[in-house]
């Protein structure tokens, strides 16, 4: 482990990737306050503009999207070096004759990766720390959510960087294919959006997906489940590969084993469905007295949507009313029919915009895409009378509109001076 | 006539389309130094990497005591120096030393001892990667001897090194030998060979030519006087 620590603050790669986090950090939390100052300073408090005025939305999902940034753009370099370094040199073949598994070799990398990953993140807890002094509202669990999000993520670079350094023979080839996978993902995103399916099922699954799930204060099981699959998948198989000795096809046979058993596994993981929103705003769910409401309804629902995958409507109606509702009834069916990905040209279509409910025999339709109109026709469909909202009180937000004072000087000014100093004395002493 | 340490049967490689290495066989002696001799191509560094389990071979048996060793437990009786690699380039040779005697199971007793027999006291805080090519290969050698394991198999040792310091090497290694260590180098100069080792084998396109002391190899060759790169020639 003394081995890899020094590994890592000897890498200028890593070194890099912390100077540059402050200025990250500090332009989109400087932007953020300045628009949530913005927004405050004309008395949004009304329970339309509530969840703007968050702290999780408006202030750290954007500080903490440099964390996501340099995940994928810096990171993969930081654990390339570690990870393909051995190789590069010639020490693995010294190291391999130690007659450890390599599997506890990776592991060792991947975890003092994590804490200089931990360590870059710095700069996004100082902004905790200065939007706090502002006056600002913190609300701890949808804090600790987003920062989950972006250590899982980071843990999913470090897993395939250490995957494709190990079975490449040049540093180069593992950062092409690195971010060659990144791409893939954002194409399945992309595919996702415009062709629904099995797509965007898949979307779900990659890491923009899953950090934007964290960025609004939900956890779900099965995205932590199969992240941490995907880690645990991507370091068997660079320990595997690290096997030097080992017959290239044996390699090839037991990384195969090892994509099988993950694939296996991911498949298991996506039908957990336990969840929690961490928010502050509950902007994953329905009211409580709606939750209440909806629970007393028994059987499955089963919604069918004649809306393109690019429709508007069809991204209103999904995330202000049908996620909030697969959270609560597990077992509610959507099915999304379209005959185009944009629905432009359906629209003088027979059906096209319309809304099947199905509960317990009885089916009914709607075009309405709000959470409200959603609910309405739910629980006319269930012959239960709509709860009273009366007495519950909605999430206000936290309005500041203060300047973004200090930051300037912490971001641009102190963390990379810091960082230049600690390179240099810490570099030094290690050597 | 000494105890065998270890015996390789029938060891081949090949990448692709090249043997490397074709049913290569021999025996290596408790406490002998013995030279592995070869052209460049030969398939020597093949043959070492193959031996100490970080290169895969195709087929054959590295076999102690009559027992099989599998490649991944081959460190109990062999420590191998690759030529040419610096390991750990940012770290201070000092810490290369003490990560050897920890990490690699180095005896520290000899640390010292091996600083000051291959002169690396004035670059103990000197990166491996910013030394010389000789200095580095002193360095890669200072590992091999820390190392406690009874072989110690050594890809061309006089590599990078003036004529001085192979002879200061050549009286270093004699010294450890002496004490008792198998020492397995593979040189491709003859000459240094012929002054160093007590048995040889010789390597030509991944086959064994011939295996034994000078005088048993001349035998081999029907050339009872001929020196050491005669037989050479002749074998290979």
């Amino acid at each position: 482990m003394d081995k890899e620590w020094r590994e890592l603050v000897v890498s200028k790669s890593w070194w890099v990737l912390l100077f540059v986090m402050g200025p990250l950090v500090g332009v989109s939390f400087i932007s953020s306050v300045r628009t949530y100052a913005e927004v405050s300073g004309l008395n949004g408090t009304a329970a339309g503009v509530g969840e703007a005025l968050s702290p999780l939305i408006g202030i750290w999902a954007p500080t903490f999207s440099a964390c996501e940034l340099a995940a994928v753009f810096l990171l993969p370099f930081v654990a390339i070096r570690v990870v393909a370094g051995d190789r590069q040199s010639g020490a693995l073949k010294l190291e391999l004759q130690q007659g450890m598994s390599p599997f506890f070799g990776i592991a060792a990398k991947a975890l003092v990766l994590m804490v200089g990953w931990l360590i870059a993140m710095l700069p996004s807890a100082s902004a905790v720390v200065l939007w706090k002094s502002y006056g600002g509202a913190v609300y701890p669990p949808e804090l600790l959510t987003l920062t989950g999000g972006h250590v899982l993520n980071a843990g999913l670079t470090i897993g395939l960087a250490a995957a494709m350094s190990s079975f490449t023979d040049h540093p180069s080839t593992a950062a092409i294919l690195t971010l060659s996978f990144t791409v893939g993902t954002w194409i399945i995103n992309f595919f996702g959006a415009i062709q629904g399916g099995w797509w965007e099922r898949a979307a779900g699954f990659t890491p923009a997906a899953m950090v934007a799930e964290f960025q609004h204060g939900l956890i779900r099981l099965s995205t932590v489940l199969v992240a941490g699959t995907l880690i645990l998948a991507g370091l068997s198989i660079a320990a595997l590969w690290m096997q030097l000795g080992s017959p290239v096809s044996n390699r090839l046979y037991e990384s195969a084993g090892i994509g099988a058993l993950a694939a296996v596994a991911i498949f298991a993981c996506t039908f957990t469905t336990a969840n929690w929103d961490t928010s502050e705003a509950r902007s994953n769910s329905f009211s409580e007295a709606d939750e209440a409401a909806l629970r007393k309804i028994h059987g499955p629902i089963r919604i069918e949507v004649h809306l393109a995958p690019e429709d508007p409507r069809r991204l209103d109606l999904e995330h202000k009313a049908l996620s909030k509702l697969r959270r609560l009834m597990t077992e509610t069916q959507v099915r999304y029919v379209s005959a185009t990905s944009i629905g432009l040209f359906e629209q003088t279509s027979a059906g096209y915009g319309e809304i099947w409910y199905e509960l317990n025999g009885k089916r009914t339709m709607s075009r309405v895409t709000t959470a409200e109109g959603v609910l309405e026709t739910i629980y006319s469909l269930a012959g239960i009378t709509p709860p009273s909202d009366a007495d519950e009180e909605a999430f206000r937000g936290h309005p500041l509109a203060v300047p973004p004072k200090g930051a300037g000087v912490l971001f641009y000014g102190f963390w990379p001076g810091l960082i230049l100093v600690s390179g240099i004395f810490t570099r030094g002493r290690f050597k | 006539m000494e105890s065998t340490l270890f015996e390789v049967s029938g060891l081949s490689k090949r990448f692709g389309q090249i043997a490397a290495l074709t049913d290569v066989s021999f025996h290596v002696g408790a406490s002998e130094v013995l030279g592995l001799i070869g052209p460049n191509g030969a398939g020597k560094s093949t043959l070492f990497e193959c031996l100490a389990g970080v290169l895969a071979a195709d087929r054959g048996v590295v076999a102690a005591g009559g027992w099989p060793i599998e490649p991944r437990k081959r460190h109990s009786i062999l420590f191998y120096v690759p030529d040419s690699i610096a390991p750990w380039p940012a770290q201070p040779v000092r810490w290369i030393l003490d990560f050897t005697i920890g990490f690699l199971g180095g005896r520290a007793s000899i640390r010292d001892e091996v600083i000051e027999q291959l002169g690396l006291r004035d670059l103990l805080h000197q990166p491996i990667g910013t030394l010389s090519k000789g200095q580095r290969k002193r360095v890669l050698l200072a590992i091999g001897l820390l190392t406690s394991q009874p072989a110690l198999l050594i890809d061309e040792p006089f590599e990078g090194l003036d004529l001085r310091q192979s002879r200061e090497v050549a009286g270093v290694l004699r010294t450890y030998a002496a004490r008792g260590r198998t020492l397995f180098l593979s040189i491709h100069q003859i000459g240094d060979a012929a002054r160093f080792c007590d048995r040889f084998v010789l390597l030509s396109g991944g086959k064994v030519c011939g295996e034994g002391t000078v005088s048993e190899l001349a035998a081999a060759a029907s050339k009872p006087s001929a020196d050491l790169e005669e037989v050479f020639l002749a074998l290979t």
